[in-house]
């Protein structure tokens, strides 16, 4: 197994200029995996499959139709899906959607086609804030503590590693 | 860090068709069409008026944002990795105009030149005028351009602009009529340059186009936030800005923008006094050209067709130049398709 790679989209960075969701509608004809949602007061929040360690759409489909590839990615075998959406109830950010094109769920891959001619995700590669930062476990943590210490006092947070890590993860199961 | 990857659909250049195009304006749109032509083997020059690519995300945008490096590495490897070649502080200009940032430009080239040279042409020129507001006293010393206040002060950290050019803040009382991003930002730069920042807004906090959030952070610094006033006069001495002359105002019915029309109530006025105002109430398109030569619309927008092609065969555009002002992505994404129109264009595919 290749290292597992993450893709963490930072809230406490973005500026919400809809960049990542651009270019992932340009290579997915035109339908994003990524969006941008903005809050009553105009926070922005970009949204994206975590592909999670412990990610619960994987053990809770009964098909067996999720799984992970050797990047660590969430990926689906479309002809295996039988779209009953029991992945959509338990995704904590409501993130798989059914196609009707695909005729069953689709959501973010990581980019599988990009990485297998060795290009990274495109969203983390021209997000303008590096908001979005895309590698193994502890080159994303150092990148986003990087990062985050250019940011205002009030877009900085006072985590340790652990915490920070956890949040990358989303699910706790390396920890 | 690394750079923005505007080449990210390629890995390398390919085999080179031989077609050169010219890229007017190195902003976000201008950029990430260079980086879709490259990896369709098209050979990209970039004319730009600013000392170095990466428009307002370079210049103007404040760093906290978008950092200087993020912008400054991607646009270096279009150029050591895509062999882009950069023309900086080259206006480029059919006919004449005076634009915001043209103190950065050395030499100016006609757009009808390009034409001549190069198999096609892109405008991504932007929005670099900065709409005036039209009231009395207007045109008083210490009233400031947001966007040249902004030039001058990441210009200077940038090192392009010396100490003297940025006004001293410190201690200063400034003005900001507006609440959109380029008001915010002028507040949050003033207020990170010790002056006393003070926002007038003829709506409330709810309508404000920057949002609850961002100016909610600004009073937390102890920027003092006016809601429902409306500018009537600036008030000078000796020539110079003293104070402001505001009109309160109430919201009526929504107008075209579905957002409430805020109404002047006659007999309100007050005055606020300031060293220094800045009207960040708009900006507007800046197409290379003044009038003729390629067909813009009232607003200065240039007219594109659904190729982004203007109304010369060969000339495409895009970005806020084409949209009038937008965000980042919204003019990376108008890069994007004209870009993929003007490789199928050279392919005589369109
Ligand atoms: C203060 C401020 C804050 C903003 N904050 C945000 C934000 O937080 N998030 C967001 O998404 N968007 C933000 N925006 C909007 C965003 O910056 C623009 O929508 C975006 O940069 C437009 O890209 P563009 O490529 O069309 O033009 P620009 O970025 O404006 O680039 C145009 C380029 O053309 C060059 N140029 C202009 N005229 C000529 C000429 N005649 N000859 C040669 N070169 C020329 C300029 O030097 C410049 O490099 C902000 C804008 C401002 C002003
Ligand atoms: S590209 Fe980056 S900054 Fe822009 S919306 Fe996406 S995550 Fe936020
Ligand atoms: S639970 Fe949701 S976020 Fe987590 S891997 Fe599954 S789809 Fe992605």
């Amino acid at each position: 197994m290749m290292e597992r790679k993450y893709l963490y989209l930072d809230y406490l960075t973005c500026i919400g200029c809809e960049t990542c969701e651009t270019v992932c509608a340009f290579i997915h004809d035109g339908s994003p995996n990524i969006r941008i949602y903005v809050t009553e007061n105009k926070q922005y929040v970009p949204i994206n499959c975590k592909h999670c360690d412990d990610a619960p759409c994987l053990r809770v489909c009964p098909t067996h139709a999720i799984y992970r590839d050797e990047d660590g990615a969430v990926r689906i075998h479309e002809d295996k899906c039988i779209g009953c959406l029991a992945c959509l109830q338990v995704c904590p950010y409501g993130v798989p959607f059914y196609s009707l094109k695909v005729k069953a769920i689709t959501k973010c891959d990581m980019c599988a086609e990009r990485r297998e001619e060795g290009l990274e995700p495109a969203c983390a590669l021209m997000c303008p804030a590096e908001a979005i930062q895309y590698g193994p476990l502890e080159m994303v943590l150092e990148l986003v503590k990087e990062r985050r210490a250019k940011n205002i006092p009030e877009h900085q947070r006072e985590l340790s590693d652990e915490e920070l890590k956890k949040s990358i993860v989303s699910g706790y199961s390396v920890l | 860090m690394r750079g923005m990857k505007f080449s990210f659909l390629c890995r390398s250049k390919p085999e080179r068709t031989g077609k050169r195009v010219a890229i007017i304006g190195a902003g976000p749109a201008g950029l990430t069409a260079a980086g879709y032509l490259v990896c369709k083997g098209h050979d990209v020059d970039i004319y730009d008026k600013m000392p170095e690519p990466g428009g307002l995300m370079l210049f103007v945008i404040p760093e906290f944002r978008i950092p200087v490096e993020r912008v400054r590495l991607g646009a270096k490897e279009l150029e050591e990795e895509f062999e882009v070649t950069y023309y900086p502080r080259t206006k480029v200009m059919e006919g004449e105009r005076e634009d915001e940032g043209d103190e950065f430009y050395e030499r100016i080239v006609k757009l009808s030149e390009l034409k001549e040279k190069y198999d096609a042409v892109l405008i991504a020129t932007g929005i670099w005028n900065v709409r005036r507001i039209g009231i009395p006293g207007d045109d008083l010393e210490g009233i400031l351009s947001p966007l040249e206040l902004l030039f001058w002060i990441k210009g200077h950290e940038l090192g392009y602009v010396p100490k003297e050019k940025v006004p001293d803040l410190e201690g200063k009382r400034v003005g900001i009529i507006g609440a959109g991003l380029t008001a915010v930002d002028v507040a949050f730069e003033c207020n990170r340059l010790g002056a006393e920042v003070e926002m007038f807004y003829r709506r409330t906090i709810r309508e404000a186009p920057a949002g609850a959030y961002e100016i909610n952070i600004l009073r937390n610094r102890g920027v003092k936030w006016f809601e429902l006033v409306t500018p009537k006069r600036v008030i000078g001495e000796n020539g110079r800005v003293k104070a402001i002359e505001l009109l309160r105002t109430r919201l009526g019915e929504p107008d075209e923008t579905g957002r409430r029309r805020p109404i002047p109530i006659p007999g309100s006025e007050f005055q606020v006094e300031l060293d220094y105002l800045v009207f960040a109430i708009g900006m507007a398109p800046t197409p290379p050209v003044n009038g003729s030569y390629i067909a813009t619309d009232r607003r200065a927008r240039i007219v594109v067709d659904s190729r982004h092609m203007t109304s010369v065969e060969g000339i495409f555009a895009a970005g806020d130049v084409v949209n009038g002002p937008t965000k980042v992505g919204r003019a990376i994404k108008d890069g994007l398709y004209a870009a993929v129109s003007i490789d199928r264009w050279l392919r005589g595919e369109l």
